[in-house]
């Protein structure tokens, strides 16, 4: 019994080769990108965790200072004294052990400009490559005089250096000529695993990068008759209380797993884009295969004349869409890989230098993408499968009753009620936002796929409205297409088949809402940082480390600065991770004296200047959660353990800058001597001094810091946007997938359109047509359903952008603004939208010969 | 060589109205039909455009359902069956020979001769499909794709369709109205061998007195009423009936 429908829809498939194969692209690209971001994650996971693996090989132990609270790989821990490290060596099995320091340090390309790198900028401090550190020595030798350096390979070639040259390299204290001794790798990669490594004898590095005898940890290894619990609990007894003794094993997992987080949300991303896409592909086959059943119409209604059942109907159709979903699935998996490959080769290219994997492809990767493609696939071609199911066999004869059993349906009511699901989800996601982030992102971008579900299938009822008001519209309303016959067939088309044009529309619909819902947020976000920047910063400087490093600046710069007679106020803003009465949060540490003079805190009681005293200010919201007010008192726990109690010194409302919290540098360096660094520097020009005379002040300083960036207000300003547009820059280029997904399409129904009224056009141009007009009128018709897409994308998006942007805190977004440019720029590109997904089919439709397609049926 | 059948009824329609629309605009298709076509015979509806004869045979077949009275195939009374049943009646007890592109393009012509069958359960009797082949001199063409058939050829294999199940009896609407005269008498003379030879009944609605005249009995429908019929039709006695209902 299954074996004709088996034939039937093999058949199928065959007979529609090229729709079936847009049709399986368009699934391509998103299984690929599910398949891309699992096989991406597992494999650099996989290589970073053997990197490290490789790196700890010869270390067996490693002694560090303790921290109270915080993840163990990213806590910032006081540094211990080097001299440990002859204790250590001294208690029995104990092989070897050497100090672990570790650095910011930027190179200085040949060119001047500082290296950037995709990761951090390290100076270490390294015995070479007998050493317990896994770093290999690839060319040269280790540095073993205090001009001496040796670079990572992939960090040298980048920066334009050779053994023998003398290289710049900027560390905490300032620039430092060096003679490029050795070339060093990772593992079995020539790189430093994404981070650009300067490496120095020890006293070297002990005075370069500012250690004043202190080491970050201390490596040990043991002797190979000894036991490792016994010597690490024979250190234990030696060594203070404040500092720890873990295994390399353990030390090494902590630190892949840190950097395993960071790729897995990337991952996480990736997948979040695979989803829209999918979403938007599944529009697609859906479209396909209702155009295909409704052209089949004669054809199914055969086979139920000449005895095929509703079922075995119904399982042809859902057997094509497997079909393609099988297809489609192992595609995704291989385009995965590239997907995979394609990423990690442009991390490296930009100097992550990934160790090179091969590329995993787990049991899950393989079973997700299957699930997601044939699951998509298949759910977006049931609802054809049930209308084929419809079709009544007397449509063999009488194909006008097949077609209005096709068109019963209960669109507007199951419309309705998902649109109206879907909107209180997302309502109910944001505003009450259950379960954490996880919960608020889940249950609202729920919401957002019933929105969309239900818009789509809403948006059929006013498809023939809007079709007319944007032919009256376009290209001008003084000049309609509808004036032109071209113009007027395109409208008409566009306006016969509402629900085809609906969900043609629909897939654009998604990319382009998106879209504007991020351009809402995005432009909102500029709008408040410049509002705040206007109202609440008064400093003229702002100098921070620049685009190409994330590190911070080192505490040295602002001491300097801070003895320039052309400025009156200086103070460096660094944080640190803290417990307020035993709960955790970030405090801000600045100069009293100088702080309330570069920002304004809207100070409601109190004063700046007491941070100086070693008092706390805090902005009034927490100073109302905890019931305190300035005299009163706080105990904060600081992550090396130290507990102080701490007087309130003031309360503020402005928190733009400040953050919540704020203490003095005085009091963070007398708890910490962890190694801090400066987010910012804040600095005003002292009184009658000329601003150009004054920034020529602060950027000799400067050059001592080659990575450091001087900003005044505007240029700030547009920096922190310039940063905004980038993220925006990369989040609208994964969209255009999905735009991309949503023209191939506007492409396919056009196609599939152009088949079905062959007999038409033949008629057309039988009675005088031009090609060039026929051709025009498809394409005014695929832009009419472009733009028709696109307003239904703007008209979705921007409210749902000001959704989201009315629960984000205040502090992100105060204005709600409305992008008009970015609305015009996306209604200009559905115009090129139509148009491109017109060609094909426009070409196609003027190929036809004239007295074939009359007598075709 | 085949036993003719014994005179029993084929198929039956008792006072069968099918109307459609509403009161005012109301449009009687078939307006108290009772007819009965006996097996074995090879029986003709005619009557003007409108006079309900396509009506009438999608009806008989199942295929669309009375407004009120009864159709019956065999002993089943069409009323009390469901749709799953009407299916497996279309796929084991009715043929349809349609007027043209009744073949699924995508399979060959062996398969679409079959495909009733494939559908079903049913066993092939292959010597049965093997005499329809060759009455229809088809042996050749077995592998073709419709695409690759002449108009004459399609609807050869149509008939061919419509016999494979070896049906109580066979529906044709206009099965000649799309073919040359020359191709047509092809066809016809087939359908009148498959009557005669191979005892099968068929049904045929047609406009054209010279196919009537191919059948054994022709029953003239107009508005909905049948309101002749003749036996031993020849193509001059129906054209003249035909005449009248022009005047």
């Amino acid at each position: 019994m299954a074996r004709p429908v088996v034939r039937l829809t093999i058949r199928g498939v065959l007979a529609r080769k090229f729709r079936i194969l847009l049709t399986t692209l368009a699934v391509v690209s998103g299984v690929a990108f599910v398949s891309g971001a699992f096989i991406l994650t597992d494999s650099v996971k996989k290589s970073i965790n053997d990197l490290f693996a490789v790196l700890s090989e010869g270390i067996d132990l490693e002694v560090r200072s303790v921290v109270a609270f915080g993840d163990p790989a990213r806590a910032d821990r006081d540094p211990i004294p080097a001299e440990l490290v002859d204790s250590i060596a001294a208690v029995d099995g104990v092989r070897l052990a050497e100090g672990n320091l570790l650095r910011a340090a930027t190179v200085i390309k040949s060119d001047g400009e500082p290296l950037a790198t995709s990761g951090p900028s390290f100076g270490i401090a390294w015995t070479g490559p007998d050493g317990l550190d896994g770093r290999t020595l690839i060319e040269g030798r280790a540095a073993t005089a205090d001009s001496e350096v040796t670079l990572d390979k992939s960090s040298a070639r980048r920066a334009g250096h050779e053994i023998g040259d003398v290289i710049t390299i900027v560390g905490p204290k300032g620039k430092g000529d060096f003679t490029l001794v050795g070339l060093t790798g990772t593992g079995d990669t020539d790189g430093g695993g994404g981070a650009s490594i300067a490496a120095f004898d020890p006293a070297t590095a002990d005075a370069f990068l500012g250690a004043n005898g202190l080491v970050d940890s201390i490596y040990i290894a043991i002797t190979d008759d000894a036991s490792l619990t016994t010597v690490q609990d024979e250190l234990n007894s030696v060594l203070p209380s404040n500092v720890e003794v873990i295994t390399g094993e353990q030390s090494a997992q902590e630190t892949a797993g840190a950097i395993n987080d960071i790729i897995g949300i990337f991952g996480n991303v990736l997948l979040g884009f695979a989803a829209v896409s999918l979403f938007v592909s599944a529009f697609l086959i859906f479209n396909t295969f209702a155009i295909i059943v409704s052209q089949r119409l004669r054809e199914l209604a055969l086979l139920r004349a000449v005895g095929a059942s509703v079922r075995q109907i119904r399982s042809m159709i859902i057997g094509e869409s497997l079909i393609v979903s099988v297809l489609a699935t192992v595609l995704g998996i291989f385009a995965g890989m590239g997907v995979a490959v394609g990423i990690v080769a442009l991390f490296n290219a930009t100097g992550a230098a990934f160790p090179s994997a091969s590329l995993i492809v787990s049991f899950r990767t393989v079973l997700v993408s299957i699930l997601v493609g044939v699951g998509v696939t298949v759910a977006a071609a049931i609802i054809p499968a049930l209308r084929a199911g419809r079709i009544p066999p007397v449509a063999a004869m009488r194909p006008e009753l097949g077609f209005s059993a096709l068109q019963k349906n209960r669109r507007l009511v199951v419309g309705s009620a998902v649109f109206g699901l879907g909107l209180l989800a997302f309502a109910s996601g944001i505003a009450v936002q259950p379960g954490g982030a996880a919960g608020t992102l889940g249950l609202a971008g729920l919401g957002a796929v019933l929105l969309f579900l239900g818009i789509a299938s809403l948006s059929t009822t006013v498809a023939a409205p809007a079709s007319r008001l944007i032919s009256r519209l376009l290209p001008l309303p003084f000049f309609p297409m509808t004036r032109s016959v071209a113009g007027r067939l395109g409208s008409r088309n566009a306006q016969r088949t509402p629900r085809r044009t609906a969900s043609t529309a629909s897939a654009l619909m998604i990319g382009l809402a998106l879209v504007s819902t991020v351009a809402v947020i995005a432009s909102s976000i500029q709008k408040t940082f410049r509002d705040q920047i206007s109202t609440s910063v008064s400093a003229d400087f702002f100098i921070t480390n620049g685009p190409a490093n994330f590190q911070g600046l080192p505490p040295s710069f602002a001491e300097r600065l801070a003895e320039l007679p052309e400025l009156s106020a200086v103070s460096p803003f660094r944080g640190a991770d803290v417990l307020v009465n035993g709960d955790p949060k970030e405090v801000g540490a600045v100069r009293g004296s100088a702080f309330g003079e570069l920002v304004d805190l809207d100070l409601l009681d109190g004063s700046v200047e007491s941070l100086d005293d070693g008092r706390i200010l805090l902005h009034r919201d927490p100073a109302t959660d905890y019931g305190v007010g300035v005299g009163d008192e706080l105990t904060i726990t600081w992550q090396n353990g130290t507990e102080s109690v701490v007087q309130v010194g003031g309360i503020y409302a402005d928190s733009t800058i400040a953050g919540n919290w704020l203490v003095g540098l005085d009091l963070l360096a007398s708890v910490s001597t962890a190694e801090p660094v400066d987010f910012f520097i804040g600095a005003k020009i002292a009184d009658g001094v000329e601003i150009p005379v004054a920034r020529a002040a602060v950027e000799s300083i400067a050059e001592d810091f080659p990575s450091a960036e001087v900003q005044d207000q505007a240029e700030f300003q547009q920096s922190q946007e310039d940063q905004i547009d980038q993220l925006l820059t990369i989040i609208y280029g994964l969209l255009a997938i999905s735009i991309a997904i949503a023209v191939l399409g506007i492409a396919n129904t056009m196609a599939l359109s152009v088949f079905e009224r062959t007999r038409e056009f033949g008629l057309l141009r039988a009675v005088g047509m031009s090609k060039r007009v026929l051709k025009r009128s498809i394409r005014w018709e695929a832009i009419i359903v472009a733009v028709f897409g696109a307003s239904l994308g703007v008209v979705v998006g921007v409210p749902l952008g000001a959704a989201v942007a009315s629960v984000l805190p205040d502090t992100v977004i105060t204005t709600i603004v409305v992008p008009y440019g970015t609305i015009v720029n996306i209604l200009i590109a559905a115009v090129v939208v139509g148009i491109v997904a017109a060609i094909g089919p426009a070409r196609r439709a003027a190929k036809l010969d004239v007295l074939q397609s009359i007598s075709s049926n | 060589m085949s036993t003719v059948a014994p005179p029993t009824v084929a198929a039956a329609a008792v006072d069968a109205y099918k109307i459609y629309g509403t009161k005012d605009s109301e449009v009687r298709a078939l307006d108290g039909v009772t007819i009965s076509f006996e097996a074995g015979r090879f029986t003709a509806i005619m009557g003007p455009s409108g006079s309900g004869k396509s009506t009438l045979m999608h009806c008989l077949a199942g295929l669309d359902d009375l407004t009120s009275g009864s159709v019956r195939i065999g002993d089943d009374d069409l009323a009390s069956l469901s749709d799953r049943q009407l299916t497996s009646l279309r796929r084991e007890k009715v043929g349809f020979i349609f007027q043209a592109y009744n073949l699924i393009p995508t399979l060959t012509a062996l398969e679409n001769i079959t495909l009733p069958l494939d559908l079903g359960k049913s066993d092939r009797d292959q010597a049965w499909i093997d005499t329809v082949i060759d009455a229809v001199n088809l042996r050749d063409r077995l592998g073709h794709r419709p695409s690759e058939l002449s108009g004459g050829q399609q609807q050869r294999v149509a008939v061919a369709r419509a016999l494979a199940s070896k049906p109580h009896i066979i529906f044709a609407d206009e099965p000649t109205g799309n073919l040359d005269s020359r191709t047509g008498a092809e066809i016809l003379t087939f359908m009148k061998r498959a009557v005669s030879e191979l005892g099968q009944t068929i049904v045929m609605v047609t406009h054209d007195p010279v196919a009537a005249a191919y059948a054994d009995r022709v029953v003239f429908l107009a508005d909905g009423k049948v309101v002749d019929e003749m036996v031993e039709p020849t193509a001059d006695r129906v054209l003249d009936r035909m005449k009248k209902f022009g005047s």
